[in-house]
């Protein structure tokens, strides 16, 4: 059964100089139990398509499309429906730069008890968070402590644990080992592991399609905007259909195997009024003259890919 | 038999820790009798987890902090406290570090932040300067040069912004470029493009680097030779291929482990995180 999916979605932001569209006609579907991973440069819209499923944008910035959550749109609900109904507690979000999203001023345990008291959770609140502390394998003594006496990585399992509260379906992590060591990078991976046997489904951020490989089934490879393929895991890693994203999986410098690495060259288009046709034209080895047409989404054998070579 | 350019001997440098209220001492041996050299032209890998004692390593290069103990040679001459050699080290050797967001002033324009470093080392009559400033840039390939010489750093992508640190680092012609993680901040699509210009500026001029990651992915793009940092001590060094491939002490080993490839089975088994 179709858990979420997203349909058609465009997200833009008002400018003095224009729109920026932010998440151009983005789809994608998951089933029960699946995660998927979105990977792409800086600025292609991985983020807004994250906060565009929270409902953080601003109203009115969402243009078009729909998402559903197991059968219901939650983007038609009322903004009041949402807030009580489905955020956080059916969808929740680790932040990007999480190590610095909480308050320097408040210990772990109120920042916990903030969310509950808004969430209006009946229950005992102590049991509760010392329960999500377990989960995300710290021990109880961080609780009492502010958020300055604890290293990246436990500042990061403590923003985990605050998405994980109120038992979410669905979580949505932004970046969620960027800026932290190797070694806790692995943590937090075998962290994500562990909550998806769990059975939750996680939607990760990154630009980092290593860790991607780690926890999701399904792909999507965005640029400028635009979801430019989407498909299994393994079909994206062995056949990558996309030049990008071919072209993406060559720039990852690899520990074994293959020294050399590939670049893009270029940058990607402005995303106030981009160009006509295919986005990545300008950097595409494989550009003809058929491009300066909007490519359609091909179907593949477990998604599809925007690319006129697959017609 | 080439030259040596950094002799580093015994380094320590051990920090006390003290709380505010109370009146018991820790000491964080952050550099713990460490030797190492480096000759003209190689790559050196220092690695290891936060905490490991690696940018404290490159800070008691530069001398921003005074070693507790240990005795550093910079091509021929005993870098101490007198003025001279510190000169030298802080001419000939220059830094890039992690964040191109912090490390260059966002009031400055790009023409005073390159053109800095020559007027604090009184180099050349202006109209030099600009020349030198204008084939930094063309070095960095950041081009049109004569247009970003007049632009802001908030009008430059993090990569971008990269280039220009490093070609304030170059501009003073030097020996050696200790790099602090100089693309963990960029994508995986632009760091390769940065550590390929790095790679690129090393062959054609002979520098030598000081590459500082944690990231043994990106070491073993650039490095000829790895130095292993744990708590303080280098736990393992060699020839980087030898030991990335062949790893001997177990921390490496935990490092090594701790990396992802890109490989879809990854979904199907738990990271193993070593012990060590």
């Amino acid at each position: 059964m179709t858990f979420i999916s997203v349909e058609n979605l465009k997200t833009g932001y008002e400018t003095e100089k224009g729109t920026v569209q932010a998440v151009d006609d983005v789809s994608f579907a998951l089933e029960n139990g699946e995660s998927i991973g979105i990977a792409g440069e800086s600025a292609c819209g991985k983020s807004t398509l994250g906060l565009s499923i929270m409902r953080i944008v601003p109203d009115g910035n969402i243009a078009s499309g729909d998402i559903t959550l197991e059968g219901k749109s939650i983007l038609k609900m009322s903004k009041s429906e949402f807030a009580k109904n489905v955020r956080w507690k059916d969808i929740s979000m680790v932040f990007q730069g999480a190590m610095n999203s909480l308050d320097p001023v408040f210990t772990v345990e109120e920042q916990f008890i903030e969310v509950l008291k808004q969430h209006r959770y009946n229950g005992d609140y102590k049991q509760k968070i010392s329960e999500i502390v377990n989960s995300v394998g710290l021990t109880q003594d961080v609780i009492k402590k502010y958020p300055h006496e604890l290293s990246g990585g436990m500042k990061q399992r403590i923003v985990i644990a605050i998405a994980l509260l109120l038992k979410p379906k669905f979580v949505i992590a932004d970046e969620p080992t960027t800026a932290l060591d190797v070694l806790v990078q692995a943590q937090i991976i075998n962290l994500l592991k562990k909550l998806k046997k769990d059975g939750m489904s996680i939607m990760l951020i990154t630009h980092d399609l290593a860790i991607i490989s780690e926890v999701a089934e399904k792909i999507g490879i965005m640029y400028a905007g635009k979801m430019i393929e989407f498909g299994s895991a393994y079909e994206i890693y062995k056949n990558p259909k996309h030049p990008y994203t071919q072209a993406l999986l060559k720039s990852i410098p690899r520990l074994r195997g293959d020294k050399v690495t590939n670049y893009i060259r270029g940058s990607p288009p402005s995303l106030i009024q981009p160009p006509q046709g295919c986005r990545f034209y300008d950097r595409c080895p494989h550009a003809m003259e058929k491009c300066k047409k909007d490519p359609p989404k091909f179907k593949t054998d477990s998604g599809y890919v925007s690319c006129w070579l697959y017609e | 038999m080439l030259e040596e350019i950094l002799s580093v001997q015994n380094l320590t440098k051990h920090f006390a820790k003290k709380g505010i209220f109370s009146s018991s001492r820790t000491v964080v041996k952050a550099v713990d009798d460490i030797s190492f050299s480096l000759k003209k032209g190689e790559v050196l890998v220092l690695a290891g987890e936060s905490g490991s004692g690696k940018s404290t390593t490159a800070r008691l290069i530069l001398r921003a902090i005074e070693p507790d103990s240990g005795r550093i040679f910079f091509d021929g001459t005993e870098i101490g406290k007198d003025s001279k050699s510190l000169e030298k080290i802080r001419m000939q050797c220059q830094m890039i570090h992690q964040d191109p967001y912090a490390s260059i002033d966002p009031r400055m324009n790009i023409s005073d932040i390159i053109m800095e470093p020559l007027e604090i080392h009184k180099i050349g009559t202006k109209e030099e300067r600009k020349k030198m400033v204008l084939d930094a840039l063309h070095e960095v390939k950041l081009e049109p040069a004569e247009d970003i010489f007049y632009k802001f750093p908030h009008m430059l992508s993090g990569g971008q912004r990269q280039r220009i640190v490093l070609a304030r680092a170059l501009v003073l012609k030097p020996k050696l470029i200790i790099a602090d993680e100089p693309v963990s901040m960029l994508d995986v699509s632009i760091r390769a493009e940065v550590l390929e210009l790095m790679r690129e500026l090393q062959e054609k001029h002979s520098i030598s680097y000081i590459y500082i990651t944690h990231d043994l992915s990106t070491a073993r793009y650039l490095g000829q030779n790895i130095a292993i940092m744990y708590l303080g001590k280098i736990v393992e060094s060699g020839p980087i291929d030898e030991v990335l491939l062949n790893p001997k002490h177990p921390y490496t080993r935990a490092l090594i482990d701790a990396i992802s490839d890109p490989d879809p089975d990854n979904l199907f088994r738990e990271k193993k995180i070593g012990k060590y």
